[in-house]
């Protein structure tokens, strides 16, 4: 029940007594029609001062102004490491990455190598001869054509075409 | 009493949290403000690494980008002698998986050495094994292996690496320090388990590539041609030389015997020997090219002026000279086609030593060309205060002075360029990535005139009188014009001393067409056996095969027409009936529009496979369409109002009126075709001999 303005924090020495009526009225809202009792209250002592203390608002404002700067500061201060260690850990993932590049780069160099062995002419040719039964042509093994026109135009570039790069 | 209690025990607390706390941080001060740089010291000798990076040679490509030399990684074994446990059953281990004798591994491992090889360069299988037997003390580290992928071809022209990669011969020893990076020490940070996490910079020095003015193809023609020859005629050795004559470039430089360098040291030593530039040799008539050069540009001789040639007898400072064919009275022209030795005598004493002397000083002979390839011999050419009486008839005839076969091709390019002495050269660039490197090459932009250009044209012409009615038949060329030379060198018996009647160096010098020459070729043949074994029979015939294949492939156009002759080129396929009927082949109709022809053509190569055989003609471009005028007569200027005219490239010799032309009035061109001119008087008709 909350306390009315006639039962504020009364000091120590004074007891506080209401009468019935009064509590009634209190109680009851003022229009009450059973006879009144007469009833005592104390009121409990508390003195809670040692508890809670009660803090001058301008010292609070310093400590919370403390506490902030401390926090931004181990704030920045745990950003510094984590990006530190971060940084060691991209640099492994770096080097790995740059590992694979040499791999690949080496697989790349012995792909060309053999490219380049499988274009060897000579071999070209003996397979050409020998495996697949080519023969070479000779020089006047050809037709001439006189006074090129559209289609023998697109047969000459049919056989420039064919010439391997 | 008790808050006294209580407030002395936490004084004690705190008085003991306070002394801890004071010895730690002075301790980490005392680390850190006093034994910093011997803590920074152990940490970056426990983190750091130091890596060995081989030297990589860069690659050697053809002039079209073509690698012909290339270098890749592999491993090689080593030891760390003091590592290794039980020396025994290593070496047990590794003679089995290497097929090295045990005691060489044994000696390697028992060493006092801190760091032995055991086997360099192993192949992919080998190093697997190694790895496999995971044994202490044995290790593998990265070198780099190099490879040339099409064997023997331009082997002479790359040389070879040894072990270290390091050149040897060839362009891979001219341009060993560009070609070859240096070997580099990178140090890399590593965690507690040995990972890198910082991989450290590495110099920027790597391998440069080289570019060569060779061609792969003419190459593999020209090797393919003289091994054909070689086994023909059973010789021992022999030479080609294809250069551009308008720059000095080489595009084929072939010698036999060949060698593979990727097993260099299998080989013998005269197999690695490059003829074309080390090989001295008595060019004979080839060298009559020279002799005539020099009278010409001097003014001392005419084309149609008549020599007696004393019915193939002469004798010059008591020496009887004769000549291969009794031969009467010959022109200028016919002693060249003809070869006669006495005709080039008598030109020669015409000449006389000091001016011929001067003549093949300039044409090269006597020193370097300064190609860039090692080991090249000046050849020999005695100096003139040292010629005898005799010295000037055996000059002539290309005897008592001795030539490399580039020399020879150097000088012949010449006389086909106009009168221009190129120095000739392999390489092209080098480049490191897309960085043109300067490197020092042979100086290419210098050409030195050497004779003027009508002595050069008409040279070319009587060149060309020897292919077609000379002794150089069998080097006419199907579909161009070509001029050249044959020579038969008889070389000296170390028996008796004297020159041998059996032994002899064929040779064929020519280039094609004669107007506007594409390609000069030089054919060499060391002692070809079987008889007749001169440079008309053995050395004429393969200049006319490499001619013909390579004028094509260049896209030189034809400039004589070609037979009107078709025949028909069958695949022959592995089929139990080879008699398949020419009836049943599907001609390919040129006629059809470009689409229609196209997919005709895939259609008729898709039924080729194994049922019917095709018929293929390859369709070629004709010679050319515009007729070169008749100039004979006319001047300068209406030459050349005329040439522009027709779209023709007119290139005017001498002074006067018109009097002779190439190509011939009549021939069919094509547009650009160069036609060189020659003016002067008519020439004298009286003939008196000389």
């Amino acid at each position: 029940m909350p306390l009315s303005a006639n039962t504020a924090r009364v000091p120590s020495e004074k007891v506080a007594v209401m009468t019935t009526r009064s509590l009634r009225r209190e109680v009851m809202g003022g229009n009450c029609k059973k006879p009144a009792t007469a009833e005592f209250y104390t009121v409990k002592r508390i003195d809670n001062s040692r508890l809670v203390r009660h803090m001058e608002p301008a010292k609070m404002r310093n400590l919370l102004r403390t506490a902030a700067l401390g926090g931004v500061i181990a704030v920045f201060f745990m950003l510094y490491v984590y990006q530190h260690f971060r940084c060691i850990d991209m640099s492994f993932q770096l080097e790995d990455l740059k590992g694979k590049q040499v791999q690949a780069a080496e697989l790349n160099g012995k792909l060309k190598l053999e490219i380049a062995t499988l274009r060897d002419p000579h071999r070209i040719d003996v397979i050409a001869q020998h495996e697949l039964g080519f023969k070479r042509p000779e020089a006047n093994q050809v037709r001439e054509y006189v006074n090129l026109d559209g289609a023998e135009v697109a047969a000459l570039e049919y056989t420039r075409l064919n010439r391997a790069p | 009493m008790e808050q006294e209690k209580v407030h002395v025990r936490l004084l004690t607390v705190a008085g003991v949290a306070l002394f801890w706390m004071a010895a730690i941080f002075g301790r980490v001060a005392y680390l850190q403000l006093f034994r910093h740089s011997e803590y920074l010291a152990r940490a970056a000798k426990q983190q750091r690494k130091r890596i060995d990076i081989a030297p990589k040679r860069g690659v050697i490509y053809d002039r079209n980008l073509r690698p012909l030399a290339m270098s890749i990684p592999v491993q090689s074994a080593f030891a760390v002698p003091s590592e290794v446990k039980d020396v025994g059953m290593a070496t047990r281990l590794l003679a089995g998986v290497l097929g090295i004798p045990a005691e060489e591994i044994r000696q390697e491992l028992e060493s006092e050495n801190t760091f032995v090889w055991i086997k360099r360069k192993l192949a992919p299988d080998k190093v697997e094994a190694i790895q496999s037997l995971n044994l202490k003390g044995i290790y593998l580290q990265e070198e780099n292996q190099r490879y040339y992928p099409k064997r023997d071809m331009a082997a002479h022209v790359l040389g070879f690496v040894n072990i270290d990669e390091k050149g040897m011969g060839g362009i891979e020893e001219r341009y060993d320090d560009l070609i070859r990076s240096k070997a580099e020490k990178v140090v890399v940070m590593t965690d507690g388990r040995q990972r890198w996490y910082d991989g450290g910079e590495t110099l920027h020095d790597r391998g440069a590539n080289a570019v060569l003015t060779l061609d792969e193809r003419i190459q593999y023609i020209a090797e393919r041609e003289l091994a054909a020859a070689i086994e023909k005629t059973h010789a021992p050795a022999g030479s080609v030389i294809v250069q551009d004559p308008n720059s000095g470039a080489i595009l084929a430089m072939a010698n036999w015997p060949r060698f593979n360098p990727n097993a260099a040291t299998n080989s013998p030593d005269e197999a690695r020997m490059n003829r074309a530039i080390s090989a001295i040799y008595e060019p004979g008539s080839t060298f009559k090219l020279i002799t005539l050069a020099a009278a010409f540009d001097q003014g001392l001789i005419r084309a149609d002026e008549v020599f007696d040639c004393e019915n193939g007898a002469v004798t010059v400072a008591g020496h009887l000279i004769h000549d291969h064919k009794r031969y009467g009275m010959l022109t200028v022209a016919d002693i060249l086609a003809n070869s006669s030795d006495v005709g080039a005598i008598k030109i020669a004493l015409r000449l006389g030593s000091p001016k011929f002397f001067d003549y093949i000083k300039g044409f090269g002979f006597g020193t370097p060309t300064g190609v860039d390839l090692p080991g090249e011999s000046r050849g020999l050419l005695h100096r003139l205060d040292h010629w005898g009486s005799y010295s000037i008839a055996s000059v002539s005839m290309g005897q008592e002075v001795g030539v490399t076969p580039l020399q020879i091709v150097t000088a012949v390019s010449a006389i086909a360029n106009g009168g221009l002495l190129y120095k000739p050269y392999l390489v092209q660039k080098m480049m490191r990535g897309n960085q043109v490197l300067a490197f020092e090459g042979p100086e290419t932009d210098e050409a030195k005139r050497v004779v003027r250009p009508e002595t050069a044209a008409t040279l070319r012409r009587l060149m060309e009188g020897v292919i077609l009615h000379g002794t150089g038949k069998a080097a006419r060329l199907d579909g161009w014009t070509a001029a050249g030379k044959t020579g038969t060198a008889q070389k000296i018996d170390p028996a008796t001393g004297r020159y041998s009647p059996k032994n002899v160096i064929a040779s064929f010098a020519g280039f094609a067409p004669v107007n506007n020459p594409a390609v000069t070729v030089l054919v060499t043949v060391d002692s070809p056996g079987g008889f007749p074994h001169d440079g008309a029979t053995v050395a004429a015939p393969v200049f006319k095969k490499i001619a013909e294949q390579v004028l094509p492939y260049l896209d030189v156009a034809r400039d004589v027409p070609l037979s009107p002759q078709l025949m028909q080129t069958a695949y022959s396929t592995k089929m139990e009936n080879d008699e398949a009927p020419l009836d049943d082949l599907a001609p390919i109709d040129f006629s059809a529009p470009l689409e229609d022809t196209k997919e005709s053509v895939k259609a008729n190569s898709t039924q080729t496979t194994l049922q019917k055989l095709p018929e293929v003609m390859m369709a070629v471009d004709e010679g050319g369409d515009i007729a070169v005028p008749d100039f004979t007569g006319k001047t300068m200027r209406e030459v050349a109002d005329g040439c522009l005219k027709l779209g023709l490239n007119p290139v005017l010799v001498g002074s006067n009126l018109a009097i002779q032309q190439v190509p011939a009035a009549g021939a069919k061109v094509r547009r650009g075709t160069k036609v060189t001119v020659e003016f002067g008087m008519q020439p004298a008709r009286s003939g008196k001999a000389h």
